[in-house]
């Protein structure tokens, strides 16, 4: 457990003293959101489709560069070989790192909602409330996949390239429903009637975090 | 696997099939009533996505063994289902499509099944894209093993999300016919020898892609013992 917080804090002081991820990941969220207000045009701005629509692609995308930024700082000058090389277990690492990635994450999506409720004329009303427990359950299957998937692409050639085209077909089912509930929500409807919804985020929450949690030990060790 | 002999047997077995498939889907089956000629492209589609899934389902399973085990014969079983499963998924996709332009109007309908095969061609397309942006190596043999078990666990959440996002969304095509009415005994026929045929052309394709695989890893082998020899024999102590 030592170990986990030794690497969570050391990931935290970094982002602390530079603020590069988060700093990047609201800067493409802010980008993402302006080029889809205009490519959708101002009639569809008003709509909480859209809006819903929009925040998840700002999210996917800022995760995705988000995910390869937090491997550059461990793959310059060899860092994760020293990682490796202490007597951490591996899957503690991919807990640490996941919980790195969530909260950096996590910040990003605070500033994209922010910047969706201004762009798509929204408002700040209780359907914030309701919008958090639905983008929490986005990021934390979004980061556990993408730091599985990151360690994979980190250490080929072209894996900035790999990383989206291997994550995005696998991340579609909590897209669906990360979309479908968020503009469910955004509309004003009740939690229940988006139970079924939730309950696929969940799983899929479930399946990659443990996923990633037993095959991160595969992808990093024995090398 | 590696026998020439079942090798050769397979492969005259897929030709004879093959043949007594294209006959019987073009002139012993009797087209349906009313979709009339386009019906007849079910007869390769359906055997198509079968191997389609069958190899993906193999992609998995290898994977998992290779993790447990270590032996690079699964990974090369791995890969070579991988492939060969990609060029039938392919395939179904085209002739699926083709079906539908006549038969609902439209080259493509975000069907949940559509759909679902899709994001599968996608997930298998970037398996095969890593292992063509990297050496072959155990790093990517693993690599590959992981993103195999990844994508299948993801194929139930997948059917589930996508039927409940067509649910709720109406469909766009027109009429989905309710089944393939295969009233007639001759189309259970063809259908069934159109199976055989294209499970064996896959089984003859994985075979000789995965024997070649098996090669190249022996070869791999040999060279690095060679330059190991080579090194030691040079060595002046």
């Amino acid at each position: 457990m030592s170990g986990f917080a030794a690497v969570l804090r050391k990931d935290l002081r970094l982002e602390l003293r530079s603020g590069e991820s988060t700093l990047a990941l609201l800067a493409l969220s802010m980008l993402v959101l302006v080029v889809l207000v205009f490519a959708l045009g101002a009639a569809r701005v008003r709509s909480v489709d859209a809006a819903a629509g929009a925040l998840w692609v700002a999210m996917v995308f800022a995760g995705m560069l988000g995910a390869n930024r937090a491997l550059l700082a461990e793959r310059d000058n060899g860092a994760i070989r020293g990682l490796l090389l202490s007597p951490l277990d591996p899957s503690t690492l991919y807990a640490a790192k996941l919980c790195a990635a969530l909260i950096f994450m996590a910040v990003a999506e605070v500033g994209a909602v922010i910047l969706m409720v201004l762009f798509f004329n929204l408002d700040f009303d209780a359907s914030m409330a309701r919008l958090a427990p639905i983008l929490a359950l986005g990021a934390v299957g979004f980061s556990a996949l993408a730091t599985l998937l990151s360690a994979i692409t980190g250490r080929t050639r072209g894996g900035d390239m790999l990383l989206p085209i291997l994550a995005v077909p696998i991340f579609v089912p909590a897209l669906i429903a990360g979309v479908k509930a968020s503009a469910a929500a955004l509309a004003g409807a009740p939690f229940e009637s988006m139970g079924d919804w939730l309950k696929i985020m969940i799983a899929f929450d479930v399946l990659f975090v443990s996923a990633g949690y037993l095959l991160f030990e595969h992808v990093v060790g024995g090398d | 696997m590696n026998n020439p002999t079942i090798r050769n047997w397979l492969g005259f077995s897929t030709l004879a099939l093959m043949l007594a498939s294209l006959f019987m889907v073009f002139d012993y089956v009797p087209p349906d009533a009313e979709m009339g000629i386009a019906q007849l492209i079910f007869y390769f589609h359906v055997p198509l996505a079968w191997v389609a899934f069958a190899s993906f389902g193999l992609v998995a399973i290898a994977g998992i063994f290779y993790l447990w085990l270590g032996d690079q014969l699964w990974d090369d079983l791995g890969y070579a289902a991988a492939e060969t499963g990609m060029v039938f998924c392919t395939l179904m996709i085209v002739a699926g499509s083709i079906w539908a332009k006549p038969i609902w109007g439209t080259w493509w309908t975000w069907d949940s099944r559509l759909t679902m095969t899709f994001i599968l061609w996608l997930m298998y397309g970037g398996y095969l894209m890593l292992r063509a942006s990297a050496d072959d190596t155990p790093q990517v043999a693993r690599f590959g093993a992981v993103i195999g078990i990844v994508a299948a666990l993801d194929v139930p959440i997948v059917i589930v999300s996508v039927r409940m996002w067509r649910t709720i969304h109406p469909a766009v095509l027109v009429t989905k016919q309710g089944t393939h009415g295969l009233e007639d005994p001759r189309m259970i026929w063809t259908l069934m020898v159109c199976l055989a045929a294209f499970t064996a052309l896959w089984a003859w394709l994985l075979m000789l892609r995965f024997t070649q695989l098996r090669t190249r890893s022996r070869m791999g082998r040999l060279s690095s013992r060679i330059a190991f020899a080579t090194a030691a024999a040079s060595d002046p102590k």
